[in-house]
């Protein structure tokens, strides 16, 4: 008697647990499923069909898949822009979170006016990038522009271009851009994984008489590997969706002659069309869209998996 | 032919008109315009005078998400009664969707012209799906201020076109104050100068496929836009639209290459503009505006007051319609008739003495790639001397021939 | 191999003073051990040693040449840290090898120096091993192999046993001191344990806010004590403190009363007090025996027993003491609510003057 009162109580504890986390994990669960899984699962069933602008016809299978990856008049722009994500990725790695291991690496070493700094170096991330965008597409202005002006100041005339006008500077000049406006974050990320280091690891390998270069790389390093893939991954899928910055400072077409050309612009043009590049195709925007999704999200389960191979427990 | 239109719509007005007065029927119109709000507002209230037993309430989206609100809409098997459409391939994407209700047969088109239909007919089937509101002729835009101050008087050829500019760039005037970072401005720039080049006859060449854009008529113009780099601000590349008004504007620059649109904003900023066709190409030869319809006024073939639609519809393809459309918007309406009290627009009408069809957006934008888009990465190329007129040429030729 | 002679030492962050003005030396194959409350800055002074901190003011000489302007590694220590620091991403074998390869020493002679000093500490089945997968004593004797590798002049530990349980901190305690034989090495030893500090030390410094209070022997300080401080510090119970007064002066000594019991003379010479002097009397809780004393008899009441067998600890309340410790040898049939008589003989006491410093 006493005994099964006392099995009662324990499984009524557990049964309320339950409950209670079925209570709190359901909302956010069916907010998912309507407005993520649900849109990714009919952008799959309107990529196999023909579409006529943004009426569905008939079903034809894999062959806008086909289209947009063989047909040689439409995988030509769908390549290019491939490669320019490709770019996006590589020098965002180098730069905005290179700068910001370098930076976090420094504010690490708690210098004069550290509060200040971290404030500094995080306010752009706060910016909406549309704001970012205009201003610097403002700032990259060949006649009034700050940086123009700047340089005729600095008697470097030769060197003011029409940034964002020339296909060799237009993408590295929104690359900047997009590192100045985001490099706040990794530096954070960064910075937060390095003051997880026990002090004592620096200090061990200071008396190890570990340089400062080979104690960031050897000790530091491998120690900040979980901040490391977090960050690796985070790049790798906004460089591949990368879009309010190209389209705000050089619009839909990825203009000029596609420099700035990236697969979320393409998507949006084939999808929903544009004045210039013509009417909607909403099959192979859609198939696009399903490439595009399969890609970012194979790649983000193997970049995760080798990344956080590499990390080791801190204890 | 033209006869039995008119007895037909004669006839559906007798039977409307017959048929027990509406019940007040409310109509929606959606439109990009949001500028025209306050001008819409007064033309709507001169037809609910007229059709008391008719409302309609016009609203205005953001002009570069409209076509995707719009096509959503009528996706969803909703949208307005009344829709304010693009024209060409804009409107095909829509009105071949069966979105749209052919208006002909049930709509007076007597005061519009075959050109004018163009923009607003579904080439598969040859109906007509939209009431064409306005053209859009490409004119080039001079300071008469600047001109004046350097003795300069407006060319008339190419060469003296080029000689202006040259004078104006040694004074220290930027002589264009067109750019090409916004392909679309490269492409109204082309529509200036080269028709003048590949000639009035060019047009129907290209378009029935008697030949193609490596024509050396055409090949031709597209030289005479390389010539035109050295007039333009420093910079070019970069020089997107918001800069190219902004040099116009402030004087810095002398000429603007540009759409009819643009009369409002350079008067009301202050500009003693005036207006020119682009230079013929040589004293005495034929000298052309580019023009094409803006766009046209639809009804929703889901509709359920399908008949009040169209009677706003027929009440826009009227002159006293149109006239409004000149008074209060400052449009060249489509629809004859109209005679314009502003002396810019009079000016614009009567340039289309001798007009040509915008080329790409006319014929050329129905399938991808558009014309629109390999032109104006062709004229990039050109401008910053990275291709030729020849590999241009060549380039969109190819573009079009693989385009579907 | 090294003595270490600190001249003058300070040490300030910000407007705090951590240590003031130390001057001490460590003799060449010294022992040495800082010992002190919590923040009394011994390990800061460690750290200032090792070079991890900065002086404000002062000089480190080692071997008699200055070295408080060189870089950690080039003073010539190896120190052992209390969470011992050992880089998880290494195995013990890359742990103990790290100095030795900064230093790019070649592969051959890393390796013959790790297994040495893995064979020393029994290390050699684990070298491949990270060390999460190794035991408390197990990282703990890995830390102390990657300082015994460099072969430095000086060991630094600083609070080295703290982490481990009651046990293998006894075992570690010998190991060291074994170590330190073996080694035949300088060392300098941080803890807050007194037990520690007197069963390996060859030297105590004993600190109190960032001052030294004493330095001597363990059995020096034990027996002698300069301070109040130092008395109550070192050993374990506590030294017993009761208030009293100073009578009057005799010859060779003076003449205290205390709360409770008959007046006492204490043996001294010089001792610069005056009559009425508030003064505190000491007596180790082993000094004290059950039953009249030689020189003063107290008498309380039981509240607490502890009886281990081997020795006996009963903690008492008299009229005057709140709180009284004794400690015996061997098992006493002493029960709480008796009243019991201790004595003490005044060569085993302690006085201290009203400022703290030992009355003798």
């Amino acid at each position: 008697m006493d005994d099964s009162e006392y099995t009662r109580a324990k499984r009524r504890r557990a049964r309320n647990l339950k409950l209670w986390l079925a209570f709190l994990l359901a909302p956010p669960a069916a907010i998912l499923i309507i407005f993520v899984f649900l849109p990714m699962a009919s952008a799959v069933v309107y990529s196999l069909y023909d579409w006529n602008g943004l009426v569905r016809k008939e079903f034809i299978g894999l062959d806008n898949f086909a289209d947009i990856l063989f047909n040689p008049n439409k995988n030509v722009i769908l390549f290019n822009a491939f490669g320019n994500n490709v770019k996006v990725f590589v020098t965002l790695m180098i730069v905005q979170n290179g700068i910001a291991l370098v930076l976090a690496l420094l504010l690490a070493r708690n210098p004069r006016g550290f509060r200040f700094y971290q404030v500094v170096f995080f306010l752009p991330v706060i910016l909406s990038t549309v704001i970012i965008g205009f201003q610097w597409k403002m700032f990259l202005n060949p006649i009034f522009g700050l940086v123009n002006k700047a340089l005729h100041y600095a008697g470097l005339s030769e060197w003011a271009l029409p940034w964002l006008g020339l296909p060799e500077t237009a993408l590295p000049s929104m690359l900047l851009v997009n590192s100045w406006h985001w490099f706040g974050f990794p530096t954070l990320v960064f910075l937060a994984a390095i003051h997880r280091i026990p002090k004592d690891f620096i200090e061990a390998a200071r008396l190890d008489g570990a340089s400062e270069w080979r104690i960031a790389r050897e000790i530091i390093w491998p120690l900040i590997a979980p901040a490391v893939t977090i960050i690796v991954v985070l790049t790798f899928i906004g460089s591949f969706n990368w879009f309010e910055i190209p389209y705000i400072m050089n619009g839909l077409e990825g203009s000029p002659q596609g420099s700035t050309d990236m697969l979320g612009l393409l998507f949006y043009r084939t999808a929903f069309g544009s004045v210039s590049a013509g009417g909607s195709d909403f099959g192979s925007g859609s198939a696009l869209a399903v490439l595009m999704f399969i890609f970012i999200f194979i790649f983000s389960i193997i970049a995760t998996k080798y990344l956080t191979s590499r990390e080791v427990e801190m204890s | 032919m033209k006869n039995h239109l008119t007895k037909a719509v004669i006839a559906a007005t007798a039977l409307s008109i017959a048929a027990p007065a509406f019940a007040q029927t409310e109509l929606s119109f959606w439109s990009w315009r949001q500028e025209d709000v306050a001008a819409y507002g007064e033309i709507i209230a001169a037809f609910e005078a007229e059709n008391p037993e008719i409302s309609v309430t016009y609203t205005a989206h953001e002009a570069k998400a409209y076509n995707t609100i719009l096509t959503t809409a009528l996706a969803g098997g909703s949208g307005p009664d009344i829709i304010h459409t693009r024209a060409y391939g804009s409107l095909e994407n829509i009105s071949s969707a069966g979105y749209l209700e052919p208006l002909d047969g049930q709509v007076d088109l007597s005061l519009l012209s075959a050109d004018e239909l163009l923009g607003t007919t579904l080439r598969a089937d040859g109906h007509v799906y939209a009431v064409p509101f306005a053209s859009q002729t490409v004119v080039v835009y001079y300071n008469m201020d600047i001109f004046d101050a350097q003795g300069i008087t407006a060319p008339d050829t190419w060469d003296e076109f080029l000689a202006v500019s040259q004078q104006l760039k040694d004074a220290g005037i930027t002589p264009l104050a067109n750019g090409t970072a916004d392909g679309w401005t490269v492409e109204i720039m082309s529509g200036a100068f080269m028709p003048n080049f590949y000639g009035s006859e060019f047009f129907g060449d290209v378009t029935s496929g008697a030949t193609t854009f490596e024509d050396p008529r055409y090949v031709t113009a597209l030289g005479k836009m390389a010539e035109l780099a050295p007039f333009m601000p420093v910079g070019f590349e970069g020089v997107d639209y918001a800069t190219m008004k902004a040099l116009f504007n402030s004087g810095a620059a002398a000429m603007f290459v540009g759409g009819s649109w643009e009369i409002n904003g350079f008067r009301e900023a202050g500009v003693n503009i005036g207006m020119m066709p682009g230079p013929s190409a040589e004293a005495g030869s034929e000298r052309m505006v580019a023009t094409w319809m803006d766009g046209g006024y639809a009804v929703n073939a889901a509709s359920e007051n399908k008949e009040a639609a169209l009677a706003f519809i027929r009440f826009t393809a009227t002159t006293p319609f149109a006239q409004m459309l000149t008074d209060k918007l400052n449009n060249i309406a489509a629809v004859d008739g109209a005679m314009s009290s502003n002396p810019d627009l009079q000016q614009v009408a009567n340039f289309h003495s001798a007009a040509t069809p915008y080329i790409m957006l006319v014929a050329f934008r129905f399938d991808k790639p558009t014309g629109s888009s390999l032109l104006q990465d062709g004229l990039q190329q050109l401008m910053t001397g990275s291709k030729t007129a020849e590999e241009v040429a060549a380039d969109v030729t190819a573009g079009i021939a693989a385009a579907e | 191999m090294a003595n270490i002679e600190l001249r003058g030492v300070s040490k300030q962050f910000g407007d705090v003073k951590v240590i003031k003005n130390v001057s001490l030396t460590v003799e060449d194959n010294e022992f040495v051990v800082f010992v002190g409350p919590s923040g009394c800055g011994k390990s800061t002074l460690l750290r200032l040693i090792a070079g991890l901190e900065d002086l404000t003011k002062g000089e480190i000489h080692i071997d008699n040449a200055r070295i408080d302007h060189l870089a950690p590694a080039a003073r010539g220590l190896a120190m052992v840290f209390q969470s011992y620091a050992l880089y998880p991403h290494f195995t013990v074998a890359q742990n103990m090898g790290y100095a030795l390869r900064v230093a790019k020493e070649d592969k051959a002679s890393i390796d013959k120096k790790v297994r040495a000093a893995a064979d020393i500490l029994q290390l050699t089945d684990y070298l491949d091993r990270k060390p999460k997968a190794l035991s408390g004593g197990q990282r703990q004797r890995v830390a102390i192999g990657r300082a015994i590798v460099r072969n430095p002049k000086v060991f630094l530990f600083d609070e080295p046993l703290s982490n481990l349980d009651a046990k293998l901190r006894v075992a570690m305690r010998i190991e060291l001191t074994k170590l330190h034989r073996t080694l035949n090495a300088t060392m300098v030893y941080v803890t807050h344990d007194q037990v520690e500090a007197m069963t390996m030390a060859d030297k105590i410094v004993v600190l109190r806010d960032g001052m030294v209070e004493q330095i001597g022997a363990p059995l020096d300080l034990y027996n002698a004590p300069d301070n109040r401080f130092v008395a109550g510090f070192i050993g374990s119970p506590a030294m017993n403190f009761f208030a009293g007064k100073v009578e009057g002066f005799v010859e060779g000594g003076i003449e205290i009363s205390l709360t409770e019991g008959a007046p006492l003379t204490f043996p001294c010479t010089g001792s610069g007090l005056s009559i009425g002097d508030a003064v505190d009397f000491g007596v180790r809780p082993e000094h004290f025996c059950i039953g009249q004393g030689a020189d003063g008899t107290l008498k309380g009441e039981v509240y607490a027993v502890e009886r281990l067998g081997g020795e006996t600890y009963l903690y008492l309340s008299s009229s005057s003491q709140k709180e009284l410790v004794v400690h015996m040898s061997g098992d006493h049939q002493v029960a709480v609510g008796d009243h019991v008589e201790i004595g003490f003989s005044i060569a085993q006491s302690h006085l201290f003057g009203p400022d703290g410093q030992s009355v003798r």
